[in-house]
């Protein structure tokens, strides 16, 4: 206690030396902490995006292999192809108009492999619903032809029943469609269809809410869907309303009105119901997976490349893309915190032995004079420790207070120098002139419902946890333990007798 | 007041190891000093003496010899050295060593508080010793590089009795001291040997503290010899 004190003492008795130490220790220690908090929100935030992007991917049919048909069939001419097609059998029927399909076999093969964590298998397809009006596509009857509509592979599909046509997006779990996770879409009535309802094939839908008013439909009610494939107008199959949406975000394309998805007339049904609307049992568009990690990405490729991918037929498209745009920056801004915090703490290093150095070589005599009047070694250097912490404390407490203060801005600024290097890139690789290059996953709105491109930008939110403590406390025992060196050596090596007879 | 054996020295000897050639400073010295009196040392620079005093204090390790204090040889590896330098010596250098950031009073409490003696009582004794060198209440709270030679000094000597020690060793003490003031200290350290019982030991080069000792020596080469006065 006596040390303390007299440690405590020699510090307020120094005050011009030991404040020059403090400033000179302050600003290293006050960058070093800035960058340590700079560092931990950028791990923290990349440990973020991990759990939430690129750990998802999707199993469909490659856009190559879709160009490939697509100009396959364009060689043979309109004669040849309305020659095929009388020809074709039922059977056949189902694996041609299935060329763009995925067996729902391998979506549930890759689904075993061992870094998946969750999967679902989605098909979407034009369905006439008899009696119930699409009040966006029934103005659009007059523009178009029958021939150009039956072109579309929609059994019925006429300028009549143009208007009672709609998209019909079937999967495992309605809760867990895209447009439901994501937010586009909330549900306001009712209920989701379950997974029990996708394995005992449950007849059941859920419709937009606006579709529902102008149609005088809700909960309850039950619908008429046309079977593709079912002959005429014959086969239909009869569906109950279990749940009523609204729509929460626009999802009309800006480019063209033909290509896009009408906002309330979209239905959600189980997966097996909608293979059997569109005529395509087994077959589903793509198999949507959420894996461990984005580390799991080439592994899983591997996997894929092994046992799916047929060639060039299907792809395993993963958003580690997103999770790169996103990551990199934020990455990069973490490497170079970390350079900081090593150069910072390395210079405080410096400052803290240099310091004490001259201090104690101030001193000499003092310690002399200490040793000759019966002071143990422990004691004198005690009061020296003592007043290291004390210079070492100051320092830490100022500099963890100017760190809050210029840690979330300084990030910031390193996030926004890495961040424009790093959208140039992304951005040239975007333009690869593959018009099927940006098909848009599943996971961010639907293959036909892509919403309003959002800019996305990223933030460093930095949190004061009580990590940034413990290190503040680690980095303070470091530095004094580094200072108080400097008296330990010193101090045990003095002979006093060599320093008091000298003037 | 009864005169008692503190110090007997047998055959003490130092050498410093250089380079150039090992230095002998003391060379088989021994000599005895009693309480109550005052034992001076006179030679010239290098002769030796300073050493001496060191080895006496146990600043210095010797390299051969006894030093007996009270009946325990310091120069044992045995030997308490830091109580013997807390309770049984006291310095009083030519360069007065004090503290100059602390003030005269803190000066002379430093030795006590080492000895963790309770605060209350390390001020009443060092007011009381500083009060017996003559410095007054308001300069005992100056600071110690504010104060002159004199002033130093006999705080130096307050600082060497804190612990009431059986022995004061002074290292030229009025060396840097002109003659009148030099005087006044070693009257003090006089009255320390014949009304307190001290054992003095002085090391000086000047002749004249030679007229106030009980005992007196010269050292010459690390040798020592009685003083012819």
């Amino acid at each position: 206690m006596r040390a303390i004190r007299r440690g405590f003492k020699s510090f307020r008795r120094h005050p011009l030396s030991n404040l020059t130490v403090v400033l000179l220790l302050f600003v290293c220690l006050a960058f070093s902490l800035s960058m340590l908090v700079v560092k931990l929100a950028a791990d923290d935030q990349v440990a973020s995006i991990k759990r939430s992007v690129g750990n998802y991917g999707e199993l469909r049919v490659s856009s190559d292999y879709i160009l490939e048909v697509f100009e396959e069939e364009l060689n043979k001419g309109a004669a040849q192809r309305n020659r095929e097609a009388r020809s074709r059998n039922e059977e056949e029927e189902i694996e041609y108009r299935a060329r763009f399909h995925l067996p729902e076999e391998l979506a549930d093969a890759f689904s075993r492999q061992d870094h998946i964590l969750t999967y679902d298998k989605v098909i979407n397809a034009g369905i006439i619903v008899r009696g119930v009006v699409n009040s966006e596509l029934a103005p659009l009857a007059q523009y178009a032809t029958d021939q150009e509509l039956a072109r579309r592979g929609i059994e019925g599909l006429n300028r009549q029943t143009l208007g009672n046509l709609f998209v019909f997006e079937g999967n495992t779990n309605g809760a867990s469609a895209s447009d439901f996770l994501n937010g586009n879409k909330e549900l306001i009535e009712g209920s989701f269809y379950t997974y029990v309802d996708y394995l005992e094939k449950n007849p059941v839908v859920l419709v937009e809410k606006n579709m529902a008013e102008e149609n005088e439909l809700s909960v309850g009610d039950r619908i008429e869907a046309v079977v593709v494939g079912g002959g005429r107008g014959e086969n239909t199959m009869e569906l109950e309303i279990i749940g009523i949406y609204e729509t929460q975000q626009a999802e009309r394309r800006r480019e063209s009105i033909l290509d896009y998805n009408p906002a309330g007339n979209k239905l959600f049904a189980p997966l097996p119901i909608v293979q059997e609307l569109s005529g395509m049992p087994g077959y589903v568009e793509l198999g949507s997976y959420y894996f461990d990690s984005v580390e799991s990405t080439e592994a899983l490729q591997e996997a894929f490349g092994r046992e799916i991918a047929q060639g060039n037929r299907y792809e395993f498209v993963t958003d580690d893309a997103d999770y790169r745009k996103i990551s990199e920056p934020l990455q990069k801004v973490g490497k170079t915190s970390t350079i900081g915090l090593a150069g910072a703490l390395g210079a405080c290093a410096l400052i803290i032995i240099l310091a004490m150095a001259i201090i104690i070589w101030g001193r000499t005599r003092e310690l002399g004079v200490l040793k000759a009047i019966g002071a143990t070694d422990r004691q004198v250097v005690g009061q020296y420790a003592v007043e290291v912490i004390c210079i070492c404390l100051v320092s830490v407490v100022l500099a963890t207070g100017a760190a809050v203060l210029i840690s979330e801005g300084l990030g910031n600024w390193l996030l926004s120098e890495s961040t424009e290097k790093n959208v140039e890139v992304v951005e040239k690789k975007a333009y690869t002139g593959d018009y099927l290059s940006d098909r848009k996953l599943y996971k961010e709105g639907g293959l036909y419902t892509p919403v309003m491109k959002k800019e996305e930008t990223v933030n460093l939110n930095v949190i004061y946890q009580g990590d940034l403590l413990v290190y503040g406390i680690l980095i303070l025992v470091g530095i004094s333990l580094l200072g108080m060196a400097v008296p330990v050596i010193w101090i045990t090596r003095l002979r006093p007798a060599r320093v008091l007879s000298i003037e | 007041m009864p005169v008692q054996e503190a110090l007997r020295i047998k055959e003490l000897s130092k050498v410093y190891r250089a380079k150039a050639g090992d230095v002998v400073a003391v060379d088989g010295v021994s000599f005895e000093a009693r309480k109550g009196e005052v034992t001076v040392i006179v030679g010239p620079s290098g002769s030796g003496k300073t050493t001496l005093l060191y080895l006496i204090g146990s600043l210095e390790s010797p390299d051969g010899g006894e030093i007996w204090a009270f009946g325990e040889d310091i120069a044992s590896p045995a030997a308490d050295l830091i109580r013997y330098r807390r309770e049984r010596v006291g310095f009083v250098f030519q360069f007065f060593n004090l503290i100059s950031a602390l003030t005269a009073l803190e000066n002379v409490m430093l030795p006590m508080d080492l000895q963790a003696v309770p605060g209350s009582r390390q001020r009443g004794r060092a007011e009381e010793l500083l009060s017996r060198m003559g410095i007054d209440a308001r300069l005992q709270r100056a600071k110690a590089n504010k104060m002159s030679g004199g002033e130093k000094q006999r705080v130096a000597i307050a600082r060497a009795m804190a612990n009431d020690p059986d022995i004061i060793l002074a290292d030229e003490p009025t060396g840097n001291l002109d003659t009148a003031t030099g005087r006044v200290v070693v009257d003090i350290l006089v009255k320390l040997a014949r009304e307190d019982g001290k054992c003095v030991i002085i090391v000086t080069h000047d002749e004249d503290i030679v007229k106030v000792a009980d005992r007196a020596f010269s050292m010459t080469d690390g040798k020592l010899a009685p003083h012819d006065r």
